[in-house]
């Protein structure tokens, strides 16, 4: 236990001083993979635990980077973030009070589309009432703040993580998922659990991409609610096995850096490939590459037995 | 009054898009419980070979009809095979059948529309055929759209025909009620499931070639057909094919009715609107008892 502390100090210390020891690329590295780690771990918290699957990642992250569009410049860029993690926190909500007391296929259907109506409702709000198709965001802050924000929002995704799993509200929302007429009998209000879930990942969401908007000089709705940031999210949770925590971290390393690497040089094949990797997952490894763990250590301590034997056996 | 009659044709034109490719959909859902949101992947599909049909062999659409059918049934053969045989076999309860497939055909969506972007490129692709207008009661059409209604509502109705009268109709209507009492009659899953699925991409390329008669085609142009086949769905009750009928019809003229005095952009919140109005009031369809 005191090891596993020690590890997550000297990470956590690594990775503030990222902005001073690394270069500008290594930096906007870290920070696409901060990005999806903080994405990818609360949409585990809510979608892993419930088996809820949600599609409305994208949709989520767009509306937290509009507030920063429209807020950006009369409000500061500390107040503007947590703004957007409570707008789409706002969003998810009422869009949970409308269908998560259904069956999990009409909420899965109803996230599908999100992205594509919030997409298309701000491009018609902006060219009717603002005359305008994009926003320029003028003086942006630093890269080292816009880290270190990031940074600091991805930081509390894992620690809110952590501190649900351990909580009454944690274990509700895995009752939910594994049984949920049993999580009712045993008192709990699933319905308002789900939809309290559902609005705690959504904010998480909301904030990175409220942060992560600076970055971009100029958005537009159609750059802004990209499919892909839904697709990757997805897929890199499905791959670390949504009901763990350390699984979707590593993934999200590993996947963010792939991306950066070989989506500008094959953009499309890259993606044939990712789909691909999807459907060999679900098909074959519905767990995830976690759930190999436990029986990769079986097998370790079983060969380490085995070892023990024969020695013990040379030695009689 | 030829206004109102313009107003409901544009409608029941494009609700019969709709209804076509809900009801490939709907089938998927009701008997296997196969979630598959690649399906407007697969209309795409459909439009692209029938675009290459005309543009390149010069092919009459109409006549390819049948071909893109056959083709996509194939497809869908194969898709069934590769992809969700194994999830059928595998997975413990319907619930988890629901959530696998909505994940691999998540996977399928881009699989197939980026091998769509590396194949034809992103552009607009589009060729003209019947584009003269004709005039009924004093509101004038084009008339591959009357062509495109006609034959959407033949499509629609044929396959209600083969699933009221037929013995294979029967025997999925008998799968959707009880699968294993299906079973316990005799009635073959193996052989079933994968061509009623096939059925389904049939369809689906069907209404993608009845499509790439009247709108410009791009390979981006498949969600939201499975977004609006959904809702359809919805409208009509998981599983009723007649309720995907009107559940389509009555979509697409809502759609026609609220653009033409809002404002167009306005199509996806006016059908998202319905969906959670309907969600609210009438969780299982409108025509449920």
């Amino acid at each position: 236990m005191r090891t596993q502390h020690a590890l997550v100090a000297m990470l956590a210390l690594a990775l503030a001083a990222a902005p001073w020891m690394l270069s500008d690329f290594m930096l906007s590295l870290v920070l696409t993979c901060l990005m999806y780690a903080g994405l990818t771990v609360t949409w585990a918290m809510f979608s892993g635990a419930t088996n809820y699957l949600s599609l409305a990642t994208a949709a989520f992250f767009g509306i937290g980077a509009y507030v920063t569009a429209w807020g950006f410049g009369t409000l500061p860029y500390a107040v503007v973030v947590p703004l957007g993690g409570v707008a789409a926190a706002v969003f998810a909500a009422l869009i949970g009070a409308a269908v998560l007391h259904l069956r999990g296929a009409y909420f899965a259907v109803l996230t599908f589309g999100l992205g594509e109506l919030v997409r298309h409702a701000i491009t018609y709000f902006e060219k009717s009432y603002a005359h305008t198709v994009g926003r320029v965001i003028a003086d942006p802050p630093e890269s080292t703040t816009v880290y270190l924000t990031v940074l600091a929002v991805a930081a509390t995704s894992v620690w809110a993580c952590v501190a649900v799993r351990r909580s009454r509200f944690g274990l509700a929302l895995a009752g939910i998922g594994a049984d949920e007429e049993r999580a009712q009998t045993l008192g709990v209000n699933t319905r308002r659990t789900k939809i309290a879930g559902f609005a705690l990942s959504a904010f998480f969401a909301g904030a990175l991409g409220a942060a992560m908007a600076v970055r971009w000089t100029y958005i537009e709705p159609n750059s802004v609610f990209n499919p892909f940031i839904g697709f990757q999210t997805v897929l890199i949770a499905m791959v670390g096995g949504a009901h763990t925590l350390i699984g979707p971290l590593v993934s999200s390393v590993v996947f963010s850096l792939l991306t950066e690497f070989l989506r500008l040089q094959f953009p499309y094949l890259f993606l044939i490939l990712l789909g691909l990797v999807l459907i060999l997952l679900v098909l074959y490894l519905p767990g995830g590459l976690a759930s190999l763990w436990p029986v990769l250590r079986a097998r370790i301590a079983a060969f380490g037995a085995r070892l023990a034997a024969q020695e013990g056996g040379v030695r009689g | 009054m030829s206004f109102w009659l313009e107003l409901i044709a544009t409608g029941l034109i494009t609700g019969g898009i709709y209804a076509v490719v809900a009801i490939g959909l709907n089938l998927q859902y009701g008997l296997m419980r196969i979630m598959n949101i690649a399906h407007g992947e697969f209309l795409m599909l459909g439009a692209y070979f029938t675009w290459l049909a005309h543009t390149v062999l010069h092919v009459n659409p109409l006549l390819f009809l049948p071909i893109v059918a056959v083709i996509l049934f194939l497809v869908g053969l194969g898709v069934y095979r590769l992809c969700f045989r194994r999830i059928a076999r595998t997975a413990p309860t319907a619930d988890i059948v629901e959530a696998r497939s909505l994940l691999v055909s998540f996977g399928l969506m881009f699989v197939v529309q980026n091998a769509a972007y590396l194949v034809w490129g992103a552009d607009l692709r589009g060729y003209s055929f019947l584009d003269e207008s004709v005039a009924i009661g004093g509101a004038r059409f084009s008339a591959n759209r009357l062509v495109v209604l006609g034959f959407a509502v033949a499509a629609s109705l044929a396959l209600l025909a083969v699933l009221r009268f037929t013995l294979i109709g029967k025997a999925v209507r008998a799968m959707m009620q009880s699968p294993t009492g299906a079973q316990l009659v005799g009635i073959d899953t193996a052989v079933l499931h994968p061509t009623v699925f096939g059925v389904g991409l049939a369809l689906a390329g069907v209404a993608g070639a009845l499509l790439s008669m009247v709108y410009e085609i791009s390979p981006a142009m498949g969600e939201p057909y499975t977004v609006t086949a959904l809702i359809v769905i919805t409208l009509g009750g998981l599983g009723s094919t007649l309720g995907a009928l009107i559940g389509g019809f009555l979509l697409g003229v809502v759609e026609a009715f609220g653009m033409h005095f809002t404002s167009p952009s306005l199509k996806m919140l006016l059908s998202y609107g319905v969906f959670i109005a309907v969600l609210l009031a009438r969780p299982k369809g409108l025509f449920a008892r």
